[in-house]
C-alpha cells in the first residue's frame, strides 16, 4: 500500500534528521576535545602567562578575564532585570507599557552582537572615555543578556502564588513590603537558577567583547576598568592574527576548554533546575 | 506591649503619607529598570545612527548602500555585496537548516521513543550553547580542507558559511518548531488516527499544517540568528570583497566585513561605513521583529 | 435570658459592590457585634465572599472595582477617603480558604506581621510568636519545631497556623473566608472549638457554605441569594442564629435553611 510504504521511508527519513543533529554535535565535541583537551589540560597552559612572540604561552589571565566579566556583568543586569521584572509583573501587569517594554526586548534579543559591541565602543570605550575595560564590556552583555534574563525572573516571579501576596497584604503590609519580604524571598530560587545558563552565553560571548574589553593582556585583570582578554575573543585574535608559532596549539587548547566550561555550565544548570522542581514538588504540600 | 492595630482614628496621618511616597517612590525605581529596555533600544539606535552619518555625508547614501564598489583605499565604501552575501549565506542556511531542525522537531515530537528525545533534546541544547568562536574554528580545521579536498575550491567561501550557519541556527529552529508541535491540540492528532491515517498522513495533512505559523515564526527567528552571526562566518567565508553568485566563491556579509576590517580602520570614513553596516543589520533584525509580531497577530485572529 | 445591650463592632450600611459595570452585591445592610461571631451563609456565588472581603478593603486590590455605601469600624467609615487601609487591615485580620502560610518557618510565619509594625527584640518576638501559637492551640504541637517550614505541617495545622499569624497582629475583628472546606472533619472540629474560644477577645465573621457549621458556630447568621443569574448578590435575611435556623422570616431562607437548593 502506498500510503504505509511512504510512512515507513518517512519513519526512516526522520529517524536519520534525529541522528544527524546528534551526529554533528558528537562529531563536534570529538574534533575539539580530541584536538585541544591535552593542552587546555595542561597546567602550564592553564596557569601560565600569554607570550606575544614565542611558544609556550599560557592563557591563565583569559580565564581570569573570563570569570571576572561574567560576575561584573551578573552584579549589573540581575539586580536590572529583578528590578524590571518586579514592575511588570507586580505593578503594571497589564498595560500597554508593558506591551511596549516586550517589544524592546524582542527587539534586543534579536540584535547581532556585534551590534551591541560596535555600541558599547561607541559609547562606554569612546564617549564615556572608558577605554577597553571590562566595565565596557560588562554594561554592553548586561543590555545583550537583559531579556533572556528578565523572562526567566518574570517567570519566577509570576510563580509565586498570589495567595501569598493577599496573606500579606492582610497583615497589614505595603505592597513593596510584600514584594520584598514574600514574593522575592519566594522566587529567589528560580531566579538564581535561571540566572545559570546566560553565564554560558556571557562566556561564549565574543563579538561583543573584542571591542569593548580588549583581546590580549599579559597580566591578570584586578581592576573593572582594566583592559582584560576574555577567552572566546582571545581565541579568535590567535586564529585571526597568529602571532606566536604555536598559535593553532593554543586556539587548540583554548576552543576546548571554552567548550568544558560551556558544558560544565550547561549541566549545573540542569542539576541546580532538577533540585528546584524537586524542592518545589516537596515543600508545597497541603495534606 | 505596643498596640499595633488600635487606633482611635484610622485616618491617614503623617506616617501614612510618607508610607504611600515611598510606595510611589519605590514604584518609580522599578518602572526605571523596565525602561532599561527602552532606553537600550532607543540608544543602540541613536549611536549606530549618529557614527554612521559621516559615511553617509561623506559617501553619498546611494553610493554607500546601493554600490557593490568596495575599495576602502580608494574611498569607496560600497555595501551592496555585502548585503548580498548576508542574503544569500543566510537563504541557503535555511533552504538546509528549515527542513533539517523541523524534522528534528517532528522526530521529537512524533517519532522518538521517550528516552531517545530526551538524549536528542539534551543534544541540542548542548549545540545550542557552544561558542560561535569554537564552531568557526571547528569549520576552519576540519571543513574547509574537507571542502577544498571535495571540491577543488579554496574550501573557504558561501559553501562552508552556509554549513556553520546550520550549525547554528538549527538549535533555535528546532527548539521553536517542537514547541510549536507540542502546543498543538492531542484532538487533533487523535482524530486523524481515528480516520485510518498513517503517522506520516497526519504529519504532513495535519500536524504541519496546523502548525504553520508557528514553524514559520521558528525559521524567522533561525534567520535571525543566521544573520547577526559573524565570528564562526568570519573564520569560513574567506572574506573577500567582491560580492559572490557562486556557492564556492569567497566573499563577506555584512558582519563578517566589520570584524575583517574594524582592526584596520582609524576613525574617519571607512569606519563609520562599518557603523552603517551595523545600521543595515540593526533595520534588518528590526524587520525580522515585526514581521513576526504580523505573523503572530493573524495566528491569533485564525484561532 | 436577658438580652444583653451589644455593641456593634462593624455596621455595614447600604453596600452595593461593582466589577467594572458588573453589579455583584447590592444594597447590604447588617450589623457585626462585637465579641460575637457571625456567619454568612447562602448558596454559591452568592456574594459572601465579595462581601466579607469589603469589610477589610481587600477588594480593591483588583482593577475597576468601586463601593457604594458604608462600612463602619467602630464608628467611622472605612470607605472615606484618605483611610488608612494599611492599619485597616491590621484591626481586620483575614484566614483564607486554602491554608497559605509563606514559605518561611513557623516561627517567622506569625513573626512576619510584629515585624512589620516594628518589632526587633528577639525577646518580644518570641513572647508574641508563643502567645499566638497557643491563642491558636497549635503552641503544643510545633513548640519544638518552631524552626521547621510552615508548609510541612498538615491541613488543619497550616490553618491554625495562619490564624495565629493573624492573632499576632492584635486584631479586633478577624474575618474568615470558608476556613474548613480544604480541611478533614477532625481538624475542622479543632478549628470550630478555636473559634468559640476566640470569641472572648475578637470580634469574628465567618463565611461558610457548610450550614451546620453555622448553627453550631455562630451567633448571629446573615442568609445572602443571588435571585436570578445576573443579578447582584443580596441580603435576604439576618438575625440571631437560633432564629434563623428555627423560624425564619423569608421564605427564600427557609428553602435554604431546609435544603431544597443550594
Amino acid at each position: 500500500m502506498k500510503a504505509k510504504r511512504a510512512d515507513r521511508i518517512a519513519t526512516v527519513v526522520f529517524w536519520a534528521l534525529g541522528g544527524i543533529t546528534v551526529a554533528i554535535l558528537a562529531f563536534i565535541i570529538l574534533e575539539v576535545l580530541g584536538r585541544g583537551l591535552i593542552t587546555a589540560l595542561n597546567p602550564r597552559f592553564l596557569f601560565g602567562k600569554p607570550n606575544a612572540m614565542a611558544s609556550g604561552g599560557g592563557i591563565f589571565p583569559m580565564i581570569v578575564s573570563t570569570f571576572y566579566l561574567v560576575a561584573l556583568t551578573i552584579m549589573i543586569s540581575l539586580p536590572i532585570a529583578i528590578g524590571a521584572a518586579i514592575y511588570m509583573a507586580e505593578y503594571a501587569r497589564k498595560s500597554k507599557v508593558n506591551s511596549f517594554i516586550r517589544f524592546c526586548l524582542d527587539s534586543l534579543a534579536t540584535l547581532p552582537s556585534i551590534v551591541f559591541g560596535l555600541f558599547g565602543l561607541a559609547l562606554f570605550v569612546t564617549a564615556f572615555r572608558w577605554s577597553y575595560c571590562l566595565m565596557a564590556g560588562a554594561c554592553t552583555l548586561a543590555i545583550l543578556n537583559l531579556p533572556i534574563l528578565l523572562r526567566s525572573t518574570e517567570e519566577a516571579i509570576k510563580l509565586v502564588p498570589d495567595t501569598y501576596r493577599e496573606a500579606s497584604m492582610c497583615l497589614g503590609a505595603s505592597r513593596w513590603t510584600t514584594i520584598r519580604q514574600v514574593v522575592i524571598p519566594s522566587a529567589l530560587p528560580g531566579i538564581i537558577t535561571a540566572t545559570i545558563l546566560p553565564i554560558g552565553r556571557i562566556v561564549g560571548e565574543s563579538a561583543a567583547i573584542i571591542y569593548t574589553v580588549g583581546v590580549f593582556i599579559r597580566n591578570v585583570p584586578t581592576n573593572p576598568f582594566d583592559t582584560a582578554a576574555p577567552l572566546a575573543g582571545y581565541i579568535w585574535a590567535r586564529q585571526a592574527e597568529h602571532g606566536v608559532p604555536d598559535w593553532r596549539a593554543i586556539v587548540n587548547g583554548g576552543a576546548a576548554l571554552l567548550l568544558i566550561m560551556v558544558f560544565i555550565i550547561y549541566f549545573l544548570a540542569r542539576y541546580a533546575g532538577r533540585k528546584y522542581q524537586e524542592k518545589k514538588l516537596l515543600g508545597a504540600g497541603t495534606r | 506591649m505596643s498596640a499595633p492595630g488600635g487606633g482611635a482614628t484610622g485616618l491617614l496621618g503623617a506616617k501614612g503619607a510618607r508610607l504611600a511616597d515611598r510606595e510611589n517612590w519605590i514604584r518609580l525605581v522599578m518602572f526605571g529598570c523596565a525602561s532599561v529596555s527602552i532606553l537600550s533600544i532607543l540608544l543602540i539606535f541613536i549611536f549606530i545612527f549618529k557614527e554612521s552619518l559621516p559615511a553617509m555625508r561623506n559617501v553619498g547614501v546611494g553610493n554607500l548602500f546601493f554600490s557593490t564598489n568596495y575599495s576602502p583605499q580608494v574611498g569607496k565604501y560600497g555595501m551592496l555585496g555585502f548585503i548580498w552575501g548576508t542574503l544569500f549565506t543566510t537563504f541557503g542556511a535555511m533552504l538546509i537548516g528549515a527542513p533539517l531542525g523541523i524534522g528534528t522537531a517532528v522526530f521529537l515530537d512524533q517519532v522518538a521513543p521517550e528516552r531517545i528525545g530526551r538524549v536528542v533534546r539534551r543534544g541540542i541544547e548542548l549545540l545550542a550553547g557552544i561558542p560561535s568562536v569554537v564552531i568557526g574554528w571547528f569549520g576552519l580545521i576540519l571543513l574547509v580542507p574537507f571542502l577544498r579536498t571535495v571540491t577543488g575550491t579554496a574550501g573557504f567561501g558561501v559553501f562552508a558559511a552556509v554549513l556553520v550557519l546550520v550549525v547554528m541556527a538549527l538549535p533555535t529552529i528546532t527548539t521553536l518548531s517542537a514547541e510549536t508541535l507540542k502546543s498543538l491540540p492531542l484532538e487533533l492528532k487523535e482524530a486523524s488516527a481515528a480516520m485510518g491515517a498513517t503517522r506520516w498522513q497526519t504529519i504532513y495533512k495535519v500536524l504541519l499544517p496546523s502548525a504553520r505559523e508557528g514553524l514559520l515564526i521558528a525559521v524567522i527567528l533561525g534567520m535571525g540568528r543566521a544573520i547577526g552571526e559573524t565570528m564562526a562566518v568570519q573564520m569560513v567565508i574567506g572574506n573577500a570583497r567582491a560580492a559572490t553568485f557562486s556557492l564556492f566563491g569567497r566573499t563577506s556579509t555584512l558582519t563578517t566585513r566589520i570584524v575583517t576590517d574594524m582592526a584596520e580602520a582609524p576613525p574617519g570614513d571607512h569606519r563609520s561605513a562599518l557603523f552603517a553596516m551595523a545600521l543595515v543589520l540593526l533595520l534588518l533584525a528590526m524587520f525580522l521583529i515585526i514581521i513576526i509580531r504580523f505573523v503572530s497577530r493573524e495566528r491569533q485572529l485564525s484561532r | 435570658m436577658a438580652e444583653e445591650a451589644l455593641e456593634n463592632k462593624m455596621v455595614i450600611k447600604n453596600l452595593s459592590m461593582f466589577y467594572g459595570g458588573f453589579k455583584a452585591i447590592e444594597d447590604v445592610t447588617f450589623d457585626v457585634p462585637a465579641r460575637r461571631i457571625t456567619a454568612l451563609i447562602g448558596p454559591s456565588g452568592c456574594g459572601k465572599s465579595t462581601l466579607v472581603r469589603c469589610l477589610n478593603r481587600m477588594n480593591d486590590l483588583i482593577d475597576g472595582v468601586r463601593v457604594e455605601g458604608e462600612v463602619n469600624l467602630d464608628g467611622e467609615n472605612i470607605y472615606q477617603p484618605g483611610f488608612d487601609t494599611i492599619g485597616l487591615r491590621r484591626r481586620v485580620g483575614m484566614v483564607f480558604q486554602r491554608p497559605n502560610p509563606f514559605p518561611k518557618s513557623i516561627y517567622e510565619n506569625v513573626a512576619y506581621g510584629p515585624r512589620l509594625v516594628g518589632i526587633k527584640e528577639k525577646g518580644k518576638l518570641d513572647f508574641i510568636v508563643e502567645d499566638s501559637l497557643k491563642k491558636a492551640a497549635l503552641w503544643n504541637e510545633v513548640k519544638n519545631i518552631l524552626r521547621d517550614s510552615g508548609q510541612n505541617l498538615s491541613g488543619g495545622q497550616q490553618q491554625r497556623l495562619c490564624i495565629a499569624r493573624v492573632i499576632a497582629v492584635q486584631p479586633e475583628v478577624i474575618l474568615f473566608d470558608e476556613p474548613c472546606s480544604a480541611i478533614d472533619p477532625v481538624a475542622t472540629q479543632l478549628i470550630e472549638d478555636l473559634m468559640a474560644d476566640l470569641k472572648e477577645n475578637y470580634t469574628m465573621v465567618i463565611v461558610t457554605h457548610n450550614m451546620q457549621q453555622a448553627a453550631r458556630v455562630s451567633d448571629f447568621t446573615a442568609f445572602m441569594l443571588v435571585q436570578e443569574q445576573g443579578e447582584p448578590g443580596r441580603l435576604i435575611e439576618y438575625g440571631d442564629t437560633n432564629t434563623i435556623f428555627t423560624n425564619p422570616t423569608d421564605e427564600r431562607t427557609e428553602r435554604y435553611i431546609t435544603g431544597r437548593f443550594g
